[in-house]
């Protein structure tokens, strides 16, 4: 499942949809609100767009490292501290194959998926700078 | 011809969304957001520097497909192009 939504999901069903015969490792990458003085994450995508490269990221991720199974949900909206933000589920035969894959597709994302989130603070709010200082490197 | 333009984040915040405009024909990407920006002067300071130019982390798509910032003064919009504009990403 690719997907951008509001919804939480249940990562105890994505683990078990995961598995196949040839599983060998699950690995499981859960990106959480964290209290950083803040009240409530506010999350905003360019959906059909975000969408579409979340889609390319998981067939390049699914091609380089031999993966079985990726589900990648991204939320957005206003979520609480504690919440889910990103889950990313991955299997492979092998665990290599499955922690190196899960820590492309993290990459991946922060590197060019248009999404953004705003920290909601009692003061106000906050726009969470990028991990790239120029958002999205070069024209793909 | 009609087109529309999105702004992001930071960006829609100060510009608003969904704009749609009224381009003339062979209008380039830069002069419609350039347009579009200077009604709200911090939107405009957002996006464009001192010279008129791009901000250099400013990202622009052209359906969907990104366009250098340096080459939108020369990329012509057509008829129902969506031009998106948006702040660096900070997904994940």
């Amino acid at each position: 499942m690719i997907s951008i939504q509001h919804e939480d999901v249940d990562i105890g069903k994505l683990i078990n949809d995961a598995k196949s015969s040839g599983t060998g490792a699950v690995v499981i990458f859960d990106g959480v609100v964290r209290d950083d003085d803040i009240r409530e994450m506010e999350l905003e995508a360019y959906e059909e767009v975000a969408l579409k490269e979340l889609k390319k990221i998981a067939e390049d991720a699914t091609t380089l490292h031999n993966l079985l199974h990726v589900d990648i949900i991204h939320r957005i909206g206003r979520l609480s501290v504690g919440e889910n933000i990103l889950i990313i589920v991955v299997s492979a035969g092998h665990r290599p194959e499955a922690y190196a894959g899960s820590r492309y597709i993290i990459e991946e994302i922060k590197k060019g998926v248009p999404i953004w989130k705003k920290e909601l603070t009692k003061d106000g709010g906050r726009w969470v700078p990028g991990d790239h200082a120029h958002g999205s490197g070069k024209p793909t | 011809m009609t087109v529309k333009v999105r702004f992001f984040a930071r960006f829609r915040e100060l510009l608003g969304t969904d704009i749609l405009a009224e381009p003339g024909k062979g209008a380039a990407i830069s002069t419609l957001v350039r347009d579009i920006a200077q009604e709200k002067k911090e939107g405009y300071d957002a996006i464009f520097d001192e010279h008129g130019n791009f901000r250099e982390f400013v990202i622009v798509m052209q359906n969907g497909k990104r366009v250098e910032t340096a080459d939108a003064g020369k990329t012509v919009i057509a008829d129902g192009d969506e031009i998106a504009v948006f702040p660096p990403v900070a997904g994940g």
